[in-house]
Formats: structure tokens, C-alpha cells, sequence
């Protein structure tokens, strides 16, 4: 696959093609010591990642942006459950980081469903999608400080209304550190202690291209771009629309984090709001960064 | 280029009271596979059925045809599946309570 349709910065750290492979996108898990009954329930069921042909019962497979296959995440069919897949690097300097890709979303295909009042045009299972976030984890050396971007696409509530805004959370994902002291534990997001601390990017209103059925998958280019050295979001371009993230709020970390220094994680996942699966492709991911 | 090969965790430490399917996994870059089932815990008398099955868009399921296999003890059990299409899960039959780990490595 070629670079030509992103638009990186001068230093490319990796180009994901996941018609090669998996590429390092796992499933994030919960710290456990060794003993998995120590792993808090909201991060101990993440899914694996899987590499998907887009393949739907009406019309086959779909394929990728390029070639066959992209990186999927798959939820199950329970409100509140989160699948997150995360790639683990560790970074040479501080700057500007940009966080590239293609990617599409849909929730499974239901059968059954009123459609009295359906249109032909809005399909119900787009009020079955929840949310796509976009995150990272970065602990600066001695013991750091340490601080998580996190944006979050809300497609849908519980309700089904449809919502299309970007978010930004207003408090802390839950460590394990934290957690064992007793602090902040999280119910069912694990990059919020409550589920409602997200709040609306300035500007943030942006219906994407569901595109009528569930079964048809259109690819969205996306750009995240946020600077290590100042400690803060920059910008976020999806398709035809730019974001100014720059005064975006920051949650720091309070405590140190030992055995971290330079870590430089980026995570992606999707989390559905009702009991229906939903699917999140990456037909590619591009990081770049100006150091 | 080397074969590409990964390995999902279906099921970690999960626990269950009755019958039970994995979530569906996408598997058609893949040509062979294998199972691993790990049984931490299974209650008195318990046994537990592993058997795969196939569908040709994640929705609708069918056995596969293979046994599977048996368990009445808690240990580790294992069994490979090939030709299986895009999708794969296992169903699994519980009369009793069991605490599990299920793995399938794809190549």
C-alpha cells in the first residue's frame, strides 16, 4: 500500500498496511500480578483484535480501502462493553505526534426491526452504534509525568438518538495503581471514572457517513495531531472538517509511575451503548512525528 | 515472507453456568487453526463440550463437523480445524460451572 494518501510529518515511526499482518494492535488488558482474578472487570474483557475481510450476509465481502484486509474491533452484544486494541512504542524525544488512518464503523446487522417508520434512506442500525475513541498513554521519564489524550466519536446514545460529536473526557482512566490503593475505580469505560465525564469539543458536531445500510462500509480519513513537549492536544481533521484542540483540558496523573520512561502508546477502540455488537475497521494507521 | 500466524484470546478466565458460544472471530486469511481450551475450574460432576462451528457471515452458525472435544476435568485440551471459511466460534453445551480460558492460534 502506498503513503500517498496520508499526509504524515517528516518522520514516519510506522505504517500499518493490515493486509500484512496484525502489525502490533493487541488487546489491552488489565494488570494483574500473574493472577487474572485480580484484573478489575472493566478491563479484563477487551477482545482480541482480528484481521477482517469486511465480510456481511447480503452482499459478501466488502474488502478494505486497499487490498482485502483491515484491523476490526468487535464489541459484544452487551451495553457498556468496550473493545480496545493498543500498540506499544516508546518515543526519542518530545514534539508534535500525528496519528493518521482510514477507518469505518458499523453496528451488526438486526433482524426483526420496526420499520414502520423507516425511510429507505436511515437505517435503524445506526442508532446502535455508540462510540469510536481514539486515546494514548505517555509517561515522561522519572516516574513522569504521566498524562492520556483520549477523543471520543459518539455516534448514538443508549437511547438511540443520534448524537455525531466529538468529545473529550474530564477525568482520569483508572490504573491499576490506583485502583489497588483504593482510588477512582471506573464502572464500565476505562478511560473515565464515570461513563458521563465527557464533555463536547468546541465545534465538535460531525455526522459521518453511515451510509444507509449495515452492511456498507465508507472509509474515513482521519488526523490526529498533539504535542508531547507542550503536553496538549493540537488539532483533530476528519475528512472536511478541522477541530482546534489546543486549549483542550489535560487530566494529569497526580502519583509517579515507575518502569515507564518515554512511553508512547496509542489505543483505539469502540464501545457500544446498547446490546448489539459494534465493529470498528482500520484499513491502515500511519504515525509520524516532527523529532 | 513468513507465514503470518496470530493468537486470540476467546475467553480469559471467564466463568460460566450453562451453554455458551464465543463471540464470533474472523479467520479467512488463515488456512489452519487450532483451539486450546483451559479449564481452571469445573464444578462436581460438570462436563463441558467444545465443538466448533462455522458461518459465511458471522450471523448464521453451523457445526464444522469436528468432535471437539469433552472435558470432565478441569486441565488443558486442544484441537485443530481446518477449510473453515471466514468465521469461526466455538459452541459450547455446560451442565455445571466452569472457570475457562480459550484460546485460538491461526496460521
Amino acid at each position: 500500500m502506498s503513503i500517498a494518501n496520508y499526509n504524515p510529518l517528516r518522520r514516519v515511526l510506522f505504517h500499518d498496511d493490515f493486509d500484512q499482518g496484525i502489525n502490533g494492535w493487541c488487546e489491552l488488558v488489565g494488570n494483574h500480578g500473574g493472577d487474572l482474578d485480580r484484573i478489575r472487570p472493566a478491563v479484563a474483557d477487551l477482545r482480541p483484535p482480528q484481521l477482517s475481510s469486511c465480510t456481511f450476509f447480503d452482499i459478501g465481502t466488502h474488502g478494505a480501502l486497499d487490498g482485502t484486509y483491515s484491523l476490526k474491533l468487535a464489541t459484544r452484544k452487551k451495553a457498556g462493553h468496550q473493545a480496545v486494541a493498543i500498540k506499544r512504542l516508546t518515543s526519542q524525544a518530545r514534539g508534535l505526534v500525528q496519528f493518521e488512518t482510514w477507518f469505518t464503523f458499523k453496528a451488526e446487522q438486526q433482524f426483526g426491526e420496526d420499520l414502520a417508520d423507516w425511510d429507505g434512506n436511515q437505517d435503524p442500525s445506526e442508532a446502535n452504534f455508540g462510540d469510536i475513541t481514539f486515546s494514548n498513554d505517555i509517561c515522561e521519564p522519572g516516574g513522569g509525568p504521566r498524562y492520556m489524550f483520549a477523543l471520543r466519536y459518539r455516534n448514538a446514545d443508549a437511547d438511540g438518538r443520534l448524537v455525531q460529536r466529538w468529545l473529550y473526557k474530564t477525568s482520569l482512566h483508572t490504573t491499576t495503581k490506583m485502583a489497588v490503593a483504593g482510588r477512582e475505580i471506573e464502572h464500565t469505560d476505562i478511560h473515565v471514572r464515570d461513563p458521563r465525564d465527557w464533555v463536547e469539543v468546541p465545534g465538535g458536531h460531525q455526522p459521518l457517513c453511515f451510509n444507509e445500510v449495515a452492511t456498507k462500509v465508507n472509509w474515513h480519513y482521519l488526523r490526529w495531531l498533539y504535542d508531547t513537549k507542550a503536553r496538549r492536544n493540537v488539532e483533530l481533521q476528519v475528512n472536511d472538517r478541522t477541530l482546534n484542540l489546543r486549549n483542550i483540558p489535560v487530566p494529569f496523573y497526580p502519583e509517579t509511575y515507575e518502569g515507564l520512561p518515554n512511553l508512547l502508546n496509542f489505543l483505539v477502540d469502540v464501545r457500544t451503548v446498547r446490546d448489539v455488537r459494534n465493529f470498528l475497521f482500520f484499513d491502515s494507521i500511519v504515525v509520524s512525528v516532527d523529532w | 515472507m513468513l507465514r503470518r500466524s496470530f493468537t486470540a484470546v476467546l475467553e480469559k478466565n471467564a466463568v460460566f453456568d450453562g451453554d455458551f458460544a464465543t463471540e464470533p472471530y474472523e479467520v479467512g486469511w488463515a488456512s489452519e487453526a487450532r483451539f486450546f481450551v483451559r479449564v481452571r475450574e469445573l464444578s462436581e460432576g460438570a462436563r463441558l463440550l467444545c465443538r466448533p462451528q462455522i458461518s459465511p457471515d458471522g450471523l448464521f452458525w453451523c457445526d464444522e463437523g469436528a468432535e471437539g472435544v469433552s472435558i470432565a476435568a478441569p486441565g488443558l485440551y486442544s484441537f485443530a480445524v481446518r477449510e473453515f471459511g471466514n468465521w469461526l466460534r466455538l459452541d459450547c453445551p455446560l451442565d455445571g460451572r466452569a472457570k475457562l480460558l480459550i484460546y485460538l492460534a491461526l496460521k
